[in-house]
């Protein structure tokens, strides 16, 4: 018969599952017999549960700034002699993408204030390699991105090669151009390039009163697979969350975004006010649909913050946990 | 079991990719692990400006060295042992300058540094309150007190929920070793906690 006490310092380690299958044979079989060992095991997940409360979910807005600088100083390294020479994928774009950017990070397109520059057909070509050497007789036209469409062995040996060429151009305007316009909602859909959608999103927010635009940040909200992106989108949209669509968006967004950091922004924006209770405005009222969509979520939701935060809104309303 | 051995081929592919050079194979890396590199790096360094030097050292790190990856081990183990070591060294840093309280003091006056972190919201945040308890206090506490090996451990089984096995994998060490590290670090918290879970 195993004592009381040995049992209690294996009782962390079962509820680990880091006990071999004999040492978790013995623990249970005396736990069967033992209230107050099964006693000790209920303490211990709720010491479990209590280091779960200080679990930190990195916001989808840290990680986007994380990724940013690392793609920066990566574009620092790539410049190095020896690292990946070869390759014109993602990181090459966002070099590429750098090249043409003035300098200073963030907000390349915000520098003119309310005008904007957009570089048309540039960031999603993809640059033919450098064609230096022996190309005698051949004009490599600058600027303009190439791509090689197709390759043919000619007559003397010659090589003929068709090359797509992309040219670059400048469109200048400010935000209430609606050619300037057209393509900003363009551009923020541009499913090849994360940073000009994040870009984009941003200059749109202040726009948001306009149906046109305001269709757009919802769609971003609700597809854009990037959540710096999506979180950009809820930013914008945060002043018009009275708005039926924009309501039914972050419902949306609560009920099925992969991202805790979207969700809880979700719960903050819907339930704005709730439990403040500033002056003869108590604050603790939310309409039916909310309390129902906050019900379905508490019945779904595996993050605890989440869930700590949704329940406490159910509380603050007197709702309850469950559907109706 | 099969999806598993599916991206493990793919990441095999991946990664070999990437060492011939193909960048947009190495940003697929990136993204398939950055995420629990941050949070790790969140949750040992509870500061966002140490947790975003981590992840910055840690992926250059791997960038700078993949080409001297021989899959003698898994890329996540070899990633894992980059990141944690990165943390042990900062953690013993501060332990030597005797920081690091959790705390800041604020307009406010003290404030929870962590709090920062969050994104921004609604004044008056009801649920603020929860996060900022007696208990949640304590547990910060008595984290603090364990050692870096113990407090690393712990990260990796509680909040990162890696097996003991791999986490004497990635820290050099035996799973009997990390299993009485773990064991030293609840230990420790069940005692400064007391009574009050």
């Amino acid at each position: 018969m195993n004592s009381c006490e040995t049992i209690r310092t294996q009782l962390g380690m079962l509820l680990y599952g880091e006990l071999s299958f004999d040492e978790e044979e013995m623990v249970d079989a005396h736990l069967e017999g033992c209230a107050k060992c099964r006693a000790a095991l209920e303490r211990e997940r709720e010491l479990h549960k209590a280091f779960d409360q200080l679990e930190i979910e990195p916001p989808a807005s840290v990680l986007w700034d994380a990724r940013q600088s690392l793609q920066q100083r990566i574009a620092a390294e790539h410049a190095r002699p020896g690292q990946f020479s070869k390759g014109s994928g993602w990181w090459d774009q966002f070099v590429d993408a750098l090249m043409l950017r003035p300098a200073g990070g963030t907000g390349w397109l915000k520098l003119a204030g309310a005008l904007a520059l957009l570089t048309v057909g540039y960031m999603g070509a993809r640059l033919a390699p450098d064609l230096g050497l022996g190309t005698v007789g051949m004009s490599v036209a600058d600027p303009g991105a190439q791509r090689v469409r197709s390759v043919e062995p000619g007559a003397n040996g010659a090589i003929q090669i068709v090359l797509d060429e992309t040219r670059q151009r400048v469109v200048s305007g400010d935000l209430d151009d609606q050619n300037i316009r057209v393509l900003l909602l363009s551009a923020a859909k541009d499913p090849s390039d994360p940073g000009l959608r994040y870009e984009t999103v941003g200059i749109l927010n202040d726009r948001a009163q306009t149906a046109d635009v305001r269709d757009t940040l919802i769609y971003a909200l609700q597809h854009d697979e990037n959540a710096g992106v999506r979180l950009k989108a809820m930013d914008g949209l945060r002043p018009f969350v009275q708005h039926p669509e924009v309501r039914k968006a972050l419902a949306g967004v609560l009920l099925s975004d992969g991202n805790p950091g979207m969700r809880t922004q979700a719960i903050d924006l819907l339930t704005q006010g709730v439990g403040e209770g500033s002056g003869n405005a108590p604050g603790n009222t939310l309409d039916r649909d909310v309390i129902g969509t906050l019900q379905e979520l508490m019945n779904r939701e595996n993050n605890a913050y989440v869930r700590q935060r949704g329940e406490r809104v159910l509380q603050l309303v007197n709702a309850s946990r469950d559907t109706y | 079991m099969a999806q598993k051995a599916g991206f493990q081929t793919d990441e095999k592919a991946l990664i070999r990719a990437a060492q011939e050079g193909d960048q947009d194979a190495f940003g697929q890396l990136v993204r398939a692990y950055d995420q629990s590199v941050l949070r790790l790096a969140m949750n040992l360094m509870r500061s966002t400006e140490d947790a975003q030097d981590v992840y910055q050292e840690a992926f250059l790190r791997v960038y700078r060295n993949l080409n001297s990856f021989r899959f003698d081990c898994s890329f996540h183990t070899w990633l894992y042992r980059i990141v944690t070591n990165l943390c042990l060294d900062q953690m013993r840093k501060r332990k030597v300058r005797k920081e690091e309280s959790s705390q800041v003091e604020g307009s406010d006056g003290l404030v929870d540094r962590m709090d920062t972190v969050q994104e921004s919201r609604p004044e008056g945040d009801p649920m603020r309150s929860m996060f900022a308890g007696e208990l949640r206090e304590r547990i910060e506490k008595a984290l603090g007190e364990l050692t870096a090996r113990e407090r690393m451990v712990f990260e990796l089984r509680h909040y990162q929920g890696l097996k003991l096995r791999n986490i004497g994998e990635i820290l050099g060490t035996t799973e009997e070793a990390a299993k009485n590290c773990l064991f030293r670090a609840t230990q420790k918290m069940r005692v400064a906690l007391g009574d009050f879970v």
